[in-house]
């Protein structure tokens, strides 16, 4: 059974890299007071962006930076809103979601002629490269950010007493700056190394799991990882079972990831405790 | 009025994807009206796809009304289309009972965690659409695959909806559950007291009433309407299973609500607008190749609309 | 130090202040009084730039620090992190900002210890300490303290205006704004009433007696409330003590034990009245039916029972002012006639007139039998209502005690002096 596990291991870390920087980014959100449900949004057209802008310059550094500026606009749409026009995250969040959907689809569909959207495998120093900012580098800066600066204080109080801040808004923003980053990175890795490329709706849920995963870590960014990792030893571990034959028939299997979130949700009884403003306008 | 503005400001702003394709605008809007209603077989289309979107619109505005963020309509509408087809061999009475109840119990799980694990429903009733999904799927290649086992989809179900002409009953059913919302929230204490839930769950619970009541109460009625759309759209149109069923009903649902100002019985015209979209839509795809995705596209840039002019819920 | 010429500020159709010319000397302790409503705080918010003047003009030579009653504190930090959200750093250990904080402490000469505990963990006295702290630590040339003892015990009151006329000797000019008038009478130089939002007397403490001050303050002798009869049905017990020392706990579980007395929340904007419901929808909360047309004629006769100034039973219950929201509470919950009452703080923020009106309904109640739980950090109003009094300090309640004991014994004990 060990043995199972270790061999799973590796994969689970890679696999989950993109959920991991996904949860790192709606962490420092939810830190500064907001519920970003659009995050799912903003993978997906991540995704999406980081392939066409692979495809188009042959370079795997413009296709990060093409998933970033992607990830930025769905990140700015939802800022306007939620900061600028203080409207219910809940529900501006949900509407990112759908736009990103619907856009993504619409532009799939559009541009499906070519071989735009299958993109040639990610050289692994590259991979490791992802791997090693997300599990280990992003999280110590972002502790120290978040800490051991005048900046993360402030914004850490924009998500607890908001009131006690002249410029709340800048803070709310650089997070939502900070999230873009990470989960457009999250979504490039996503369709450039995991997958062949972009396909219809791919991030199949990862946002909200990551959200679900902030909230098991009591957003910290220890949590955070240890979280994300129990979550891709679980689902790689089931994987790995399939292949020898025993574990859940194979839509059942599909399932496994949400129910083992719902399982990390049940795990949180009681004490946890928020940021004091999280989601209030 | 604002929600006017909203809508029609939506189906330009729609248009004008046809200019990322390389197709006019106006080329766009006509085919979508022809669409929707521009003939009485797309006029009878955009009924039938009204009633799922009415159902599951009475559903999000009934439970955000009391303040619960309940997002799985999708999951509740897949459970309840799955009960209803089990039920089918008892008869089209029993089915209907079955979809209702089941997509209440679906809902109910997330209500269970917020209540005893402070789970936040937003989060679980999403969780459990994408459970619902593939909870489908399995069925549907496996043990409820069609005797044939060819594709991925159910036999015909055991019994259906009568019909006249093109139209089922379940636009009957849809009419008469939009009124039983209406009376519900605006015509008795019970429902004076969800609206005050909803509004302000400190207040309410210092006048005595019981907000977890309330919320569970909601819940389960908000998932057993969404259950009744799957049941309905399984019964009145498709008459079997298969994957995508729920084709988005479940979301939809979000726009026709906020559409709608939550009220029960705008929820009417808003599924009406949002049936002749998706119609119409179906149409932009097959005649003219634009996805139709453009619909979803479509809802998102109503409800951001409406978010910037502050009207997606009505001052009682 | 600062000028204030010819102000005036509007809310609505409400003049919070009107015409008011008021300027600080250096070094001179100011003391602002006036009833509740009377725009000392709107006043003092516009001096220290946080309001904008409708008309007139500001001159200010320097900082102003203003000092308010509600805390901005973020409660999850420390005392440390707290004082670091204003000063200039960028990167420090959470050790270094420890130290800052101590060093920050003894220059301003208050004693407050324990920089690494979190704010939610200190007392009310503790909290208001750290407000002030930071308030001094910006080097202002006027201070404005604003009811700054309504949540101290009598040694931190002392301490506090030891810190006071250290200021002042230093040349700092110090507003403090306060009902309490034996305090008044100690501390200020000049004395400076205010009545409706107009300036209507100006004083030093030089041989005047809290009767004169209470005299200037209000518009007519408002003769005290009768003292209760014998022949009441049931009793009033008061629960007094210093805000903040576990009376919204208190009432809660007071609330959840007994679900179906009439219950008086504390906050009334925030737990009383439903915004976004309209008055007849509120007063209609505990009833067993619900028809718009007969609520809205029942709510019309409450609303002409309870004087309740609104333009109909359908006006949305979030417009009403203060006073006339209590009503509408006060309406719901009596209506039935409960056995039990629960009414907290219920006339805080009300006027003269708004809280006679409250005190009388509560004292009808009694009468007719209903045993109310008043939980109140007014002595006065306690001692005029109560047949008995307890006193709340860190969530522990005395024993019962008459109002003569109490008279003799409450200052004590809401200090946590057995």
């Amino acid at each position: 059974m060990i043995n199972v596990i270790l061999h799973a291991l590796p994969i689970a870390i890679v696999a989950s890299t993109p959920l991991l920087l996904a949860v790192e980014g709606e962490l420092v959100v939810q830190r500064a007071g907001m519920i970003n449900l659009g995050i799912e949004g903003m993978l997906l057209v991540a995704a999406m962006t980081g392939v066409i802008g692979q495809q188009l310059t042959h370079s795997v550094a413009a296709g990060f930076a093409a998933a970033v500026l992607g990830a930025l606009v769905v990140a700015a749409l939802f800022g306007i809103f939620a900061i600028r026009y203080r409207a219910d995250q809940i529900v501006t969040g949900t509407a990112v979601n759908l736009l990103a959907l619907g856009a993504t689809g619409f532009v799939y569909q559009a541009l499906r002629g070519g071989e735009l959207f299958f993109v040639p495998p990610m050289t692994e120093w590259v991979q490791r490269l992802v791997v090693l900012l997300g599990w280990i580098v992003f999280p110590i800066a972002l502790a120290l950010l978040l800490w051991m600066t005048r900046f993360g204080l402030r914004l850490r109080a924009s998500g607890e007493n908001p009131e006690v801040l002249e410029r709340v808004a800048f803070y709310r923003w650089s997070a939502l700056a900070i999230e873009a980053l990470l989960a457009g990175m999250g979504g490039a890795f996503l369709s450039l190394a995991l997958s062949s490329g972009f396909a219809e709706n791919m991030t199949a849920g990862r946002g909200f799991i990551a959200l679900s995963i902030v909230i098991f870590g009591r957003w910290k960014l220890r949590g955070a990882i240890v979280g994300t990792a129990l979550f891709g030893i679980a689902a790689a571990l089931q994987y790995t079972l399939q292949a020898m034959n025993i574990g859940l028939p194979f839509h059942l299997l599909l399932a496994l990831p949400y129910v083992l979130t719902l399982l990390i949700l049940c795990g949180i009884a009681g004490r946890v405790r928020a940021p004091e403003s999280l989601g209030r306008n | 009025m604002r929600q006017l503005a909203a809508a029609l400001a939506a189906i330009v702003l729609l248009s004008l994807c046809a200019l990322a394709v390389g197709r006019s605008p106006i080329e766009l809007l006509r085919i979508l009206a022809n669409g929707s209603i521009g003939s009485r077989f797309a006029i009878e289309g955009t009924l039938l796809k009204s009633v799922p979107l009415l159902l599951t619109g009475l559903s999000v505005a009934l439970a955000f009304r009391a303040g619960v963020w309940n997002i799985g309509g999708e999951g509740q509408f897949i459970t309840g289309a799955i009960a209803a087809l089990a039920a089918a061999r008892f008869g089209v009475v029993p089915a209907i009972l079955a979809s209702m109840l089941a997509g209440a119990l679906w809902a109910s799980i997330a209500t269970a965690m917020r209540l005893w694990r402070n789970a936040p429903e937003v989060l679980t009733t999403i969780l459990l659409n994408f459970t619902a999904i593939h909870l489908l799927g399995w069925c549907v290649n496996g043990p409820l695959q069609e005797r044939g086992a060819q594709y991925p989809q159910t036999d015909l179900a055991g019994a259906a909806l009568p019909v006249a002409g093109e139209l089922h009953a379940g636009v009957l059913l849809a009419l008469a559950a939009s009124v039983a919302a209406w009376f519900l929230l605006y015509r008795t204490a019970e429902g004076l007291r969800l609206r005050a839930t909803g509004l302000n769950a400190r207040a309410a619970t210092w006048a005595g009433i019981n907000v977890n009541a309330q919320l569970v109460r909601a819940m389960a009625i908000s998932g057993g309407l969404a259950g009744l759309a799957g049941g309905i759209e399984l019964l009145g149109t498709t008459h079997r299973l298969f994957e995508r069923f729920a084709a988005g009903y479940g979301y939809s649902g979000i726009a026709v609500a906020l559409l709608a100002q939550l009220h029960p019985l705008a929820t009417i015209a808003s599924a009406m607008f949002f049936g002749a979209l998706s119609t119409g839509a179906g149409e932009l795809q097959r005649t003219a190749g634009i996805s139709s995705n453009i619909a979803v596209f479509g809802q998102a840039v109503v409800i951001l609309l409406l978010i910037l002019f502050g009207s997606w819920r009505s001052r009682d | 130090m600062l000028s204030l010429q010819r102000i005036t500020k509007r809310f609505g159709d409400n003049v919070a202040v009107d015409d008011v010319t008021l300027e600080l000397r250096r070094g001179e302790i100011l003391a602002l009084v006036g009833e509740n409503g009377a725009g000392k705080t709107t006043l003092m918010r516009i001096a220290a730039g946080e309001l904008d003047a409708g008309g007139g003009t500001i001159t200010r030579d320097g900082e102003i620090g203003i000092v308010h009653q509600h805390f901005l504190l973020v409660s999850d930090f420390t005392i440390a992190e707290n004082l670091a959200l204003q000063r200039a750093w960028s990167f420090a250990s959470p050790r270094t900002l420890e130290r800052e904080a101590e060093a920050c402490i003894r220059t301003t000469g208050i004693r407050l210890e324990g920089v690494s505990r979190r704010v939610e963990s200190l007392s009310v006295g503790e909290k208001s300490k750290l407000e002030l702290i930071k308030a001094i630590a910006k080097n202002p040339r006027v201070l404005i303290l604003d009811e700054p003892t309504s949540v101290l015990t009598p040694n931190e009151s002392a301490e506090l205006f030891a810190v006071m006329r250290t200021l002042a000797s230093e040349g700092t000019a110090v507003v403090f704004i306060s009902h309490k008038l034996p305090e008044v009478l100690e501390i200020a130089d000049r004395i400076v009433v205010m009545r409706r939002g107009r300036i209507v007397a100006e004083t030093t403490a030089h041989g005047m007696t809290p009767a004169d001050l209470a005299n200037a303050m209000v518009e007519k002798g408002v003769a005290p409330p009768p003292r209760r009869g014998e022949s009441r049905g049931g009793e009033i017990l008061a629960i007094v003590g210093v805000a903040g020392n576990g009376q919204t706990e208190l009432a809660e579980r007071y609330r959840n034990e007994h679900p179906d007395a009439g219950l008086i929340p504390e906050d009334r904007t925030r737990d009383g009245i439903v915004e976004g419901m309209s008055i007849a929808e509120n007063l209609a909360l505990k009833s067993k039916h619900w028809h718009p047309r007969e609520a809205a004629t029942a709510a019309q006769a409450q609303i002409a029972r309870y004087s309740i100034r609104a333009t109909g039973p359908s006006q949305d219950a979030g417009s009403l002012s203060g006073g006339n929201q209590q009503k509408v509470i006060l309406a719901r919950e009596l209506e039935r006639k409960p056995k039990k009452i629960l009414a907290a703080e219920p006339t805080r923020g009300l006027d003269i007139e708004a809280t006679s009106f409250v005190h009388a309904q509560l004292r009808a109640a009694a009468d007719d039998g209903a045993s109310i739980v008043l939980i109140t950090s007014d002595l006065d109003e306690a001692f005029a209502l109560a047949d008995a009094i307890q006193v709340i300090y860190r969530g522990k309640l005395s024993a019962r005690l008459t109002p003569a004991e109490a008279q003799e014994r409450v200052g004590a004990l809401m200090a946590g002096i057995a």
